[in-house]
């Protein structure tokens, strides 16, 4: 690190910041980049299909048809770029924008290995330093920010259907935001913190002592408020294909579309990231006390990637909500539940636990 | 880093106020919220930061636009009569105000005793503080605009549901 | 007459929800696992360039002009199976051929021109029932396409040699000058 440092002519905690950055986003970029193709050939196995497997890298190598991702990239990059007549095109232009950078931003928080010691100096494996008195708090400040990219693509594009998906993601996320929020307090409160290494260091290394145990409901309403938050099937309301035509996205293409579309799984990833760190141990690794740090960071990728799959799974087995389901799920069962679980976990720890 | 969250703070407070589109005002107004996240990151409170961004641009301005598109006014307004005394009295009445408040700070104690002993540097507001003086200090307080709220709650829904 | 939708009583294990959605979670599960572990032959789906359906019998592909085994043509032109085409694309140019002493004694009529126009046909079959002589009938090629409209007019020799290479027969390009009386053949 320092020789590296000192090539670039910095010193050591800039390069070791600007490494996790490249880390950091160019790992979540690529791998949202990668879960399209699992989305599409993950949906072809569940249904008894093929998927994309006919493109080839350099016209040779089928690796499994990985190289489609890299042909959509291209197709996507060269294509017209439209914008329609009508449409507001300064927010037309900045929406991608918005809804990529929260979701990208979101997970700078999130620990992805133990922190180590190295020349007397302690590198913590995430962008944000832990005791930076934000916490959980961030990521749930970007998720709110998140439904600004849905909302600026629906109404700069002008399109009738674009606004209908667009004000139904405004309202869902409205509604599950609280249900998450205390969700997520129960967890702060039976750990005594809110800084995500606090969370991550009070699950320790026993599977049966992460918070998934105590706190089922908990983890229920938290998963299920991360499917409506992300926009993903049980509840993407913002792009219901069969009822208005593709939603915000409607007027998109191009470049544009291919950021939306990436925003949308760079925040599955963001948002099983956070699965793994609130209930799942974050990088522990299952029955080793003190992981080495490599090992630490696998189990951790292991998990986001587990969720990731997760989120593909329960796409292509559930249909979509109604939307008076969606809202009666929303209000009559995820936030009675939540609350349930934060008053029973205050009782227990009012009895001493 | 201060000037640019104050500009970012102050170009959308102002382009919310010249905006004749309701839903880009309302972006401008969002973006305001975050500048002044900002700003309270730059004096070590984070929190306040976080349930700015929370509260504000992820609940309520959602919820006002969300009312915005659905009442879909989107047409730009047009433009009044120009009232050419109120403009003078409106802008001489921000002026009075500005030089107020400028003048109050001035001669504050606080900015005083800061100059002479120099700024201290602030321990970051953590949420258990927050928990603590909330709970602890201003109890009463709390639970008083908890009880507003509450008949807020229960009166929009008395006049919205017409059988209970 | 009103029918009575009964309306299914769930359990309170799948008014939970969350049971059901795992019984589903875990049939897709299944269909992965299963589509995962299948080799790419024995999977439902068949990957056209590469591999190809076999067209069950009776399937109507494109035509083949029926030949003797020495390369005449079995139609006469009694164009019937013009008449009986509901799409119009048949158009044929009969023509006498002489010296009745050397061939079969009774065919003398055969197509000097016999046009298909592919973009026009329908595949209906019925020329093929139309047909008297059993000349021409639709085969198991439905790989009909090509570049440009006039490569899709189907003349006689086209026509003639369809399935030449997927019978193991010679592409012919003219009548062959028979030398034994037809009849004898045909029987």
């Amino acid at each position: 690190m320092d020789m590296l440092a000192s090539l670039l002519h910095t010193t050591p905690a800039i390069a070791w910041m600007a490494l996790k950055v490249v880390i950091v986003f160019g790992g979540v970029m690529s791998l949202a980049a990668v879960w399209t193709w699992v989305e599409r050939r993950g949906s072809a196995m569940i249904q008894d299909r093929i998927g994309p497997n006919r493109a080839r890298l350099f016209g040779r190598w089928p690796i499994l048809g990985l190289a489609q991702i890299a042909a959509d990239g291209i197709k996507m990059f060269f294509k017209e770029d439209l914008v329609t007549t009508d449409a507001n095109r300064r927010l037309f232009w900045l929406a991608p924008i918005l809804a990529f950078v929260p979701a990208l931003m979101g997970f700078a928080v999130i620990p992805f290995g133990k922190s180590f010691v190295s020349g007397g100096q302690t590198y913590h494996l995430a962008l944000l330093d832990p005791g930076n008195g934000m916490g959980m708090l961030y990521p749930l400040a970007i998720g709110g920010m998140a439904v600004y990219g849905v909302l600026v693509a629906a109404w700069s594009s002008n399109n009738k259907w674009s606004i209908l998906g667009g004000m139904r993601a405004s309202a869902a996320m409205v509604s599950y935001e609280i249900g998450l929020s205390l969700a997520v307090i129960s967890i702060f409160m039976t750990t005594g913190g809110y800084d995500p290494a606090e969370i991550i260091a009070s699950q320790s290394h026993l599977p049966w002592k992460w918070n998934v145990v105590p706190q089922l409901p908990g983890f229920i309403v938290f998963f299920t408020c991360m499917f409506a938050e992300t926009n993903r099937l049980p509840f993407d309301f913002a792009e219901g294909e069969s009822e208005i035509v593709a939603g915000f996205n409607t007027e998109f293409g191009s470049m544009k579309f291919s950021l939306l579309a990436l925003a949308e799984y760079s925040h599955l990833m963001t948002a099983s990231a956070l699965i793994a760190t609130l209930y799942f141990g974050g990088w522990q690794v299952p029955f080793v006390k003190d992981p080495p740090v490599l090992l630490s960071v696998a189990s951790f990728v292991l998990k986001l990637v587990f969720f990731a799959w997760v989120f593909v799974w329960i796409r292509w087995t559930l249909p979509r909500f109604r939307y008076d389901q969606l809202m009666h799920l929303g209000w009559k069962v995820m936030l009675p539940l939540s609350m349930a679980n934060l008053v029973f976990h205050a009782w227990r720890m009012s009895q001493g636990h | 880093m201060f000037i640019t969250f104050a500009l970012i703070t102050l170009l959308g407070a102002l382009g919310m106020l010249l905006q004749k589109n309701v839903i880009v005002a309302g972006l401008c107004m969002v973006a305001a919220f975050f500048g002044v996240a900002g700003l309270f990151v730059l004096l070590a409170n984070p929190v306040a930061a976080a349930l700015q961004i929370i509260v504000y641009t992820g609940a309520i301005m959602v919820l006002v636009l969300f009312v915005i598109m659905m009442l879909n006014s989107h047409e730009e307004e047009k433009a009044q009569t120009p009232r050419p005394v109120q403009r003078w009295l409106s802008l001489a009445l921000v002026a009075a105000l500005a030089f107020g408040a400028v003048k109050l700070v001035m001669a504050s104690a606080g900015l005083k005793a800061l100059a002479v002993s120099g700024a201290a540097v602030p321990r970051a507001m953590t949420l258990q503080k927050v928990g603590t003086t909330l709970f602890a200090d201003h109890l009463l307080g709390f639970e008083v605009a908890g009880l507003l709220l509450l008949a807020a709650m229960i009166g929009a829904v008395a006049l919205t549901k017409r059988d209970l | 007459m009103g029918v009575i939708v009964m309306k299914v009583e769930l359990s309170w294990l799948d008014r939970t929800y969350v049971w059901p959605v795992m019984k589903g979670m875990s049939i897709t599960f299944q269909h992965f696992i299963k589509q995962l572990f299948t080799r790419t032959a024995k999977r439902y789906t068949i990957q056209y360039p590469d591999m190809k359906k076999e067209m069950p019998a009776g399937y109507r592909g494109l035509h083949e002009l029926k030949r003797f085994e020495d390369g005449a043509i079995k139609c006469v032109a009694c164009f019937m199976c013009e008449e009986a085409c509901p799409a119009r694309c048949i158009s044929i140019q009969a023509e006498e051929f002489g010296d009745l002493n050397i061939t079969q004694g009774f065919e003398e009529k055969r197509p000097a021109q016999f046009k298909i126009d592919m973009l026009r046909c329908i595949y209906c079959g019925m020329c093929e029932e139309a047909c008297p002589k059993d000349a021409i009938w639709l085969r198991n090629d439905y790989e009909v396409a090509a570049y440009d409209r006039l490569s899709m007019q189907f003349g006689k020799w086209d026509l003639m040699n369809t399935y030449a290479e997927a019978d193991g027969k010679d592409r012919i390009s003219q009548d062959p000058t028979p030398s034994v009386p037809r009849r004898t053949i045909a029987m």
